[in-house]
């Protein structure tokens, strides 16, 4: 009996590897053809990827010389060499701009002109911040909607409930979203601005902006899910918890003779993340 | 007559078996007349939806009543529970348990409301998560419609509550149906890795990516 | 017959021959660690292949349609075109979901991959002159492969993209004097933006690739200049260079790990799902989910923002907003201590002398240890990107684990950093001997030369 040699064994790995490989391949093609399926997909590919992968690793590794051979790395260039260079540049200059120091200047100015003229484009990328960040779309007398449209009315909320709401018609105004929360009016530390335990917050998180949408009953907190800062709903919306360092600024309302929410003015400060200027 | 005083009578019955379990099980934290301890909160307006919320989610009663009430198997047999919600119902003025249809419900809406209602603390997926204050948002993906629309109901632990002007019948019918959904349909693209999104990516790219990374050039490249 | 023609034909025209004959002589330390980098570029492959794919069925455009196609719970649903052709990708185009998840899975490892092959460069002493300037180019490939991955993870235009999106914004909202006006040149305005989708998509299919594509072009030919490094061992030394050649074993050889590295894809593409945009909803800017995460790339950015205490400067009437610190101050410190690492060594060692022969970790105690610490601090960071995650793992309250972590961004770096450099001094100070010590040691042949690994892990 003759032992098959290491080659032999390699020889019969490596067919085994490509053999599968070309199975897989016409797997992968039949199933296409008969719809697609995400796990036999990626699956196939990868025997079929894997095989001519494994079998090429055995082909090298086993079949083909491995050295270890011998090269050279580059010498370090030989000393005086940057000098030359220099002087060709040197003498290059001296030739040509270095005579003519007018020209060269009135040649700087032009190109520096055009440089700042290509700077304005940058100013189409975006429009003025203005007063944008500093204003929502909250005014007196507002009416406040659900994101769907519908009015809300000061019945709808059971205390402790919580929704998310709009100036009507603005629903679409990402900077006016309010969370509007019933408690239990004798727990707020100031009735200024609510109605009827009914009280109402930016639902901007004041650090990175993300939708403060947790609120946790037990401990009348709102927490932002992106860093975790958290805001004592019952006073003022102060920050408690996480990074943030402002409070929710607090939308004023009333509840108007039909029974519905309104606003009575905008927010007494910028909603959202802080920004350089933005006391000015 | 007489069947409506047998009615009355079976109810009462209810009551009272629902009582005696009640005394035994929860009043020590609860009190006897469920108007609480220091140990527990008054439970006189849970109402028999928030009695079979607690109860047949196995959170109460509860072992430890310092901790949040997490689910686990239920301590009495459906028959008990509702004996129990029976008596709950009769101390005050609660929600009744709801009565939940989920075919009614359209799939799509839910998956609205949810979004905008229940997302932002037990997560896009259903998978649920940490809340802060030592709380978590429970995974959804064992609770039953009827559970997770008396959770809305009542709004347990430092759940807010939903009562029916904020989100009406056919709304928690349809948020019902889309956790169902969500529930029973596979996951498309693979093993979902319960479904919490980016960290368990990240883990998986580098415990089996990398890891199998470093296999091929081990394999491929020389080792010494 | 036929290689003699074209190379006559080409020879004719460029004159080749002297080069391809260089070329296919030419040597390749190939110990395993070396084929990180490579594995990098045939990431970038894939990703370049699949993303053409994807290019053909997305649309970057924040047109509001009505959804219609076949995944049940969002039909009806208002969105934006972008996010209905992701839709459209994962369950309307056949083979359109792999090709999707193949594409993500390549970029989580692309990134990861990067950062190992930098440590093993860092770690080995291979930026040290005269490859200073790759080691430059590679930390520019980093960063620009950081945006890759930023811009298209914000694509898909569902809700974690959206939230991802918004805290970036906020980022560059918070930058002293110019941040409003940078923020808005950006992003196109105010959030949340009309036509940052389009933006971000040449920026994603054509910039950033464009750019890489360019750098890798000139780390490898810089590679292909200064021939790469080798670890010491038997002839090898400072003048000498000892490996496979290029033509067959090692083109064969890099064939087999291009093949492989697809296998290990297409593998995880097939069985785990990746970024389900359908559960995710399309993005709607007063909602949000637990449990938002950016892809782990980003994890570090996210731990610093989530472990940042409550602190800004207010001052003059002007305000220093809190996210600076964490989100630009701490990765414009790194990126740029990084850049500079190769000159900032020299100086402290004044080693001016040109190197091809690699360190051990353990011989280059001071480097390594400040090269452990930084990971410890990054990777608490990391660690912090997930820590409601842990906090519903271990069942911990959430706040205690952010001030564990606090403590440990500080602490971890010190007590990591003096560890392994009493670890290296000891190793340092051994005979070595057979046998795995630390990491992997193995001694070659009676003539008594070894060499060592540094298993790079994260």
């Amino acid at each position: 009996m003759n032992q098959p040699s290491q080659e032999d064994r390699a020889v019969r790995r490596i067919a085994v590897a490509f053999g599968l490989s070309t199975l897989a391949g016409l797997a992968l093609a039949v199933v296409y053809i008969l719809g697609g399926n995400v796990q036999a997909e990626g699956i196939l590919l990868a025997i079929s990827l894997g095989g001519l992968g494994w079998g090429l690793a055995e082909w090298a590794g086993k079949l083909m010389s491995k050295g270890p051979e011998v090269g050279d790395y580059e010498d370090p260039p030989p000393p005086g060499d940057e000098e030359e260079v220099a002087e060709v540049v040197a003498e290059g200059w001296d030739e040509s701009f270095g005579r003519r120091k007018f020209l060269l200047r009135m040649m700087g100015a032009a190109a520096g002109a055009m440089g700042l003229a290509l700077v304005f484009p940058i100013r189409s990328l975006g429009p003025s911040p203005g007063t944008s960040l500093l204003r929502t779309a909250w005014r007196t007398g507002s009416r406040m909607v659900r994101e769907d449209g519908q009015l809300v009315r000061a019945a709808d909320l059971a205390v402790e409930g919580v929704l998310t709401v709009f100036p009507e018609g603005e629903t679409d105004q990402a900077d006016s979203q309010t969370v509007l929360i019933r408690v239990d009016p004798a727990l707020l530390a100031s009735d200024e601005g609510t109605a009827e335990g009914l009280i109402a917050y930016s639902k901007i998180c004041t650090h990175a902006g993300c939708p403060v949408g947790l609120y946790r009953v037990a401990t009348h907190d709102l927490f932002c899910p992106c860093h975790q800062s958290t805001f004592d709903v019952l006073d003022g919306a102060k920050p408690i918890a996480g990074p943030a360092t402002r409070a929710l600024p607090q939308l004023p309302i009333e509840v108007d003779d039909e029974g519905y929410v309104v606003a009575t003015d905008d927010f007494a400060e910028p909603v959202g993340p802080s920004f350089w200027n933005m006391d000015r | 007559m007489s069947s409506l005083a047998g009615v009355a009578s079976a109810v009462t019955a209810e009551v009272q078996e629902g009582e005696a379990l009640f005394q035994n099980a929860c009043s020590s934290c609860h009190g006897p007349d469920g108007r609480g301890t220091d140990l527990g909160p008054p439970i006189l307006d849970a109402g028999a939806a928030g009695a079979d919320f607690m109860l047949s989610t196995g959170r109460m009663p509860l072992d430890d009543p310092h901790r949040q009430p997490i689910r686990k198997p239920p301590a009495f047999n459906s028959e008990q529970i509702s004996q129990i919600a029976a008596y709950v119902a009769s101390l005050g003025d609660g929600p009744e348990i709801p009565d939940v249809d989920v075919d009614e419900g359209e799939v799509a809406l839910g998956q609205q409301l949810y979004s905008e209602n229940c997302a932002a603390c037990h997560s896009s997926a259903g998978a649920g998560g940490a809340v802060g204050a030592g709380l978590e948002a429970p995974a959804l993906n064992r609770s039953t419609p009827v559970e997770v629309v008396e959770a809305m109901r009542i709004g347990p632990g430092a759940m807010p509550v939903f009562q029916e002007e904020t989100l009406s019948k056919h709304d928690a019918d349809s948020i019902a149906s889309y956790l169902v959904y969500l529930r029973e349909v596979p996951d498309p693209g693979g093993l979902g890795m319960r479904r919490i999104g980016p960290i368990a990516e990240g883990a998986v790219a580098w415990i089996a990516g990398i890891g199998l990374f470093v296999l091929i050039c081990r394999f491929v490249g020389e080792k010494e | 017959m036929i290689v003699q023609k074209t190379v006559r034909f080409l020879d004719e025209r460029l004159r080749i021959s002297g080069f391809s004959k260089k070329t296919l002589r030419r040597i390749f330390p190939d110990h395993w660690s070396f084929l990180l980098g490579e594995i990098a570029l045939y990431l970038f492959l894939i990703l370049i292949g699949t993303g053409i794919f994807l290019t053909f069925f997305y649309s970057p455009s924040a047109r509001e349609v009505i959804y219609s196609g076949s995944y049940e719970p969002l039909r009806g649903t208002h969105m934006s075109q972008a996010y209905e052709s992701m839709l459209n990708i994962s369950f309307e185009v056949r083979s359109g979901l792999v090709m999707r998840q193949i594409h993500h899975w390549a970029a989580l490892l692309f990134l990861a991959v990067l950062v190992v092959h930098m440590l093993r460069v860092f770690f080995t002493g291979a930026f040290r002159k005269p490859r200073e300037l790759n080691w430059i180019i590679g930390l520019t490939l980093l960063t620009l492969g950081l945006l890759a991955g930023f811009s298209g993870y914000s694509l898909p235009d569902d809700l974690l993209s959206g939230t991802g999106l918004r805290i970036g914004y906020s980022v560059a909202l918070s930058i002293p004097v110019v941040g409003t006006w940078l923020a808005f040149l950006v992003f196109g305005g105010e959030f949340p933006f009309g036509n940052i989708l389009s933006r971000l998509y040449v920026i994603h299919i054509l910039i950033i690739p464009g750019a890489i594509g360019l750098l890798l072009a000139l780390h490898l030919a810089m590679v292909w200049r200064q021939k790469h490094t080798q670890f010491p061992g038997p002839m090898r030394t400072e003048q000498k260079i000892v490996g496979t050649r290029m033509w067959p074993t090692y083109a064969v050889k890099a064939g087999a790990l291009f093949f492989l590295t697809g296998a290990t894809v297409t593998l995880l593409a097939g069985l785990f799902q990746i970024n389900p945009v359908w559960i995710y909803g399309p993005f709607d800017p007063a909602k949000v989910s637990a449990g938002a995460q950016p892809d782990w790339y980003l994890g570090w950015l996210e731990g610093a923002l989530r472990l940042m205490p409550p602190w800004e400067v207010r001052a003059f009437g002007f305000t220093i907003p809190n996210p600076f610190f964490p989100g630009l101050l701490i990765p414009g410190l790194t990126f740029n201590i990084l850049y500079a690492w190769p000159w900032i060594e020299a100086k402290f060692t004044k080693d001016k002398q040109p190197h091809n022969l690699l360190n051990r970790p353990r011989d280059v105690p001071v480097r390594t240890a400040l090269g452990v610490a930084g990971l410890a601090f990054y990777t608490v960071l990391f660690v912090a990107g997930g820590n409601d995650v842990i906090a519903g793992l271990f069942n911990l309250p959430l706040e205690r684990v952010t001030q564990g972590l606090q403590v440990m961004a500080l602490a971890l770096p010190v007590v990591a950093g003096i560890a392994t450099y009493k670890i290296c001094k000891e190793l340092k100070g051994r005979t070595p001997k057979t046998g795995h010590e630390h990491g992997h040691v193995i001694v070659r042949t009676a003539e008594g030369v070894y060499e060592t690994v540094e298993p790079e892990k994260v």
